[in-house]
């Protein structure tokens, strides 16, 4: 990316995304919602529009994001 | 073929938006394989996609006028030589901020364009502008989601972004026209448009400028608390203005 050049590394660090998104959807409505991937942002609108664009496969009709961090885990694998 | 309208202004319009969602889909793809992250890359590439196919539905169009006649080769992206795209995309993007720019500020001030077409007369347009609308939805969440990212960055980025921003800022305001620019003229006059230049600036500038202001990015705009409107603060250089191409002369450096 040419978005600078001296400090190439440290800015480009800078736009390093931290925050994971799980994406569960579903395709009919007597299914429900499923994990289909994840894709990390840390902008919650930008999530959302990598989530459309990348999992664009199906005719989706729901489609949410679960931030990562917020799930609890009960047994651990 | 069926019988050609004649209709300088749609002809003209048509051009001009055609070229621009080319050129547009165009420098997006390049940036499919060298975007900041995995995710935007796929982003950049289903835009561009968009954008292309844009055009596409907006060429075929142009054979519909009489204008058409005067040179056939240039209702075909093939073989027209007629470039009425914006100067800022005559050259590849210098960087990722160039594209964010592009997003943010040119493909907004198209869809505030085709927002204005939703109702028109000219059914082929109605049909067009409603679909597009809805498909760039999505274009303008990512532009301000990357316009954020990026001036929050700080530093060597943020400047970067500003830059990117100013060298394309006049001349997306300009593309709308003049006020009496007359091919807006009488796509307003026969309810093609629902809008005059200055009230289509306005309603972009509505569109665009809480996340500047959110951002403390600055910009040569004034807010009038009366019409809670924000217009241009200063002249727009319309003496760079090519009104045929709906262009700058040149770019601005």
């Amino acid at each position: 990316m040419s978005i600078t050049s001296e400090n190439e590394k440290p800015q480009r660090e800078k736009l390093n995304e931290s925050r994971v998104w799980q994406v569960y959807a579903r395709r009919k409505y007597d299914e429900p919602l499923h994990e289909i991937g994840n894709v990390m942002a840390d902008d919650v609108e930008l999530a959302k529009v990598y989530a459309r664009s990348i999992y664009d496969e199906f005719g989706w009709i729901e489609m949410v994001l679960v931030p990562r961090e917020t799930i609890v885990t009960v047994i651990a694998s | 073929m069926g019988t050609r309208i004649d209709h300088v202004a749609l002809f003209a319009i048509f051009s001009s938006l055609a070229d621009n969602k080319q050129a547009i889909g165009r420098r997006y793809a390049y940036w499919c394989n060298g975007a900041p992250a995995l995710e935007a890359a796929v982003a950049a590439a289903a835009m561009a996609q968009d954008e292309i196919g844009h055009a596409r539905t907006l060429y075929p169009l142009l054979d519909d006028f009489t204008q058409a006649g005067a040179d056939p080769r240039q209702v075909d992206p093939q073989t027209r030589t007629l470039y009425y795209h914006l100067a800022f995309l005559d050259e590849d993007f210098r960087g990722w901020s160039d594209f964010v720019a592009t997003n943010f500020l040119l493909d907004t001030a198209l869809t505030t364009f085709f927002e204005s077409a939703q109702r028109s007369t000219y059914e082929p347009l109605r049909q067009r502008a409603r679909k597009i609308v809805q498909e760039e939805r999505i274009h303008q969440m990512h532009g301000e989601g990357w316009v954020r990212r990026l001036a929050r960055a700080g530093g060597a980025v943020r400047a970067a972004l500003t830059a990117s921003l100013y060298r394309l800022w006049d001349e997306t305001l300009c593309w709308f026209g003049p006020n009496d620019d007359p091919t807006m003229q009488q796509l307003y006059r026969e309810d093609i448009i629902n809008a005059l230049p200055d009230e289509l600036r306005s309603r972009y500038l509505h569109k665009i400028m809480p996340t500047l202001v959110g951002l403390e990015i600055e910009v040569p705009v004034s807010f009038n608390a009366g019409t809670k409107s924000w217009d241009p603060a200063q002249p727009l250089p319309w003496q760079n203005w090519n009104s045929t191409g709906r262009r700058f002369q040149e770019a601005t450096p």
